[in-house]
């Protein structure tokens, strides 16, 4: 087996990490609407190391998961998700993707876009989504982007990998 | 230039894009049960597992909030049940207060007593009534055991009082029998730390038994008749043949006083003496009392003897036979309910309760 198939294969274990952390870990936290986005954060790991039609694809499997698991407007999720995807594959190219802290703003912007998709496409009503998107959001970006900041530092050798070379 | 490849993967890109935002907007758009149907149908199928993953999460949160929510319960109640005892001799004190105010038959301002560093370091109170609510230089302090000691100084709306642990104070008292006077000051001899009175200046024919209660005399000007000051628990000394001090335990307890009455009418006006009826009061008027029907038994024995003795003596100058002798029952007095079988002779009265 090869090394970057190994790198592939730990890459891969990381995001089950962080799957089995959005579903275990992040309902302990404290209050869900700033507690870290984990299944976020292994979906923009994902996505800037990916082709972006691999990124929308994996963005829409993990907006289906979110629209199964929360009571929100079914397929918003998904479109807020696979646009955000698609958007960190894309703008990859453009940003200077390699450093960690370029990274973590991507994934910061990630979660804010996705929020404010999702807030459109549900039909909220105007003031949540204007307290959401000045409040809430930016705040959960902020834990995200931290975390996220975290696991790239930990998993430095295993995010170096890029995954459509 | 792009290769041939890059356009190929371009395109395969756009095409998955456009395939993912289709079915994106096509659930989004579709029927509410539609969406709720397949939503269901993935809970249960490939979901399953991390459904039951957040199931267990939220399992643990609960039952770890559940936790600290009896942990504190318990934290709560036992911190409670620290204060109730305290609470409910509070709540007696208050009791025993209003049953006071409402026996006393002068006016009065209820006050707290603020500060106390210790609970028998009481020589001086700091009382929350000032002369705003009425309260004037030497008024008496009183609480529902006794004297506490009298208003020092005064302030707009807080007030010292000395109580009676102060070396300074003084209060002209009597026994509750009446049968001694005397001034009572506080004792340098506390016994085991507490704090102790004595009854000073009781002439040594008077003398007083144990467990007499002492009232305050009304003399002075500073203190009302009637109110307990302590009881008599041992003799201090004997001076010179001529005196006696006596050791009270003071009725009321300045150190552990939470609220206190000010008495603000002038003090010679009444009589307190019922206002305060502790047990030692009742039993001392108890004793009063029966001291007195004896001392009456005792006369009326007397005045048939007398009677008897007399008879005896016109029979004997002028022995004329009569049909009827009379009865040295006859002509006495009515036999008292309180006369006791074995007493033959005059009674002599209890030495505290003879005046």
């Amino acid at each position: 087996m090869s090394s970057h198939r190994v790198s592939r294969v730990q890459l891969l274990l990381v995001m089950l990490l962080l799957v089995v952390l959005q579903f275990y870990v992040r309902p302990r936290l404290w209050d869900a609407r700033i507690s870290p986005d984990f299944l976020l954060i292994a979906l923009m790991l994902f996505a800037m190391r990916s082709r972006p039609g691999l990124a929308a694809l994996a963005g829409f499997a993990v907006g289906l998961i979110a629209d199964t698991l929360t009571p929100a407007r079914f397929g918003a999720g998904a479109l807020a998700h696979t646009l955000v995807a698609y958007l960190a594959s894309w703008g990859r190219a453009v940003f200077f993707a390699d450093n960690m802290l370029v990274n973590a703003g991507f994934v910061a912007a990630g979660l804010w876009l996705r929020d404010l998709i999702v807030l459109v496409t549900s039909g909220t009503d105007h003031r949540q989504i204007i307290t959401e998107l000045t409040i809430y959001s930016p705040l959960q970006a902020l834990t995200t982007a931290g975390l996220a900041l975290i696991v790239l530092i930990m998993f430095r050798s295993m995010f170096s990998v890029r995954l459509d070379a | 230039m792009i290769s041939t490849s890059d356009r190929r993967y371009s395109r395969r890109d756009t095409a998955l894009l456009l395939l993912c935002l289709g079915l994106s907007l096509f659930g989004l758009f579709s029927p509410v049960p539609w969406g709720r149907r397949v939503a269901d149908t993935l809970r249960e199928t490939v979901l399953f597992p991390l459904v039951w993953l957040q199931t267990r999460a939220e399992e643990g949160r609960t039952s770890r909030v559940r936790f600290r929510r009896v942990i504190f319960e318990r934290d709560s109640t036992a911190y409670m049940s620290q204060f109730l005892p305290s609470l409910r001799a509070e709540n007696e004190r208050l009791r025993q207060l209003l049953r006071l105010s409402r026996r006393l038959n002068t006016s009065y301002i209820p006050a707290e007593v603020l500060h106390q560093p210790q609970a028998m370091d009481g020589r001086t109170l700091l009382l929350s009534a000032g002369s705003r609510q009425g309260v004037t230089l030497f008024s008496p302090v009183v609480a529902p055991e006794g004297l506490i000691g009298m208003v020092s100084s005064v302030s707009k709306n807080s007030s010292v009082a000395m109580s009676w642990a102060h070396p300074e104070f003084r209060v002209s008292a009597f026994t509750v029998g009446g049968n001694a006077f005397g001034v009572v000051a506080p004792s340098n001899e506390g016994r085991n730390g507490e704090g102790a009175l004595e009854f000073r200046g009781v002439p040594y024919r008077d003398s007083v038994s144990l467990g007499t209660l002492v009232l305050s005399s009304g003399l002075g000007g500073v203190f009302p008749k009637g109110i307990p000051v302590g009881t008599v628990i041992g003799t201090v000394r004997e001076e010179a043949g001529w005196e006696r001090v006596y050791r009270l335990r003071p009725a009321a307890n300045p150190g552990s006083a939470a609220h206190v009455l000010v008495l603000v009418s002038s003090p010679q006006a009444r009589d307190l003496a019922g206002a305060f009826p502790s047990d030692s009061l009742l039993e001392a008027l108890r004793l009063d009392s029966i001291a007195r029907l004896r001392r009456a038994d005792s006369a009326a024995q007397a005045i048939r003897a007398a009677r008897a003795a007399r008879r005896d003596s016109l029979a004997r100058a002028a022995p004329v036979p009569s049909r009827t002798p009379p009865s040295p029952i006859q002509g006495g007095a009515p036999p008292s309910p309180m006369r006791s079988g074995t007493t033959s002779g005059p009674a002599s009265a209890p030495k505290d309760s003879a005046p």
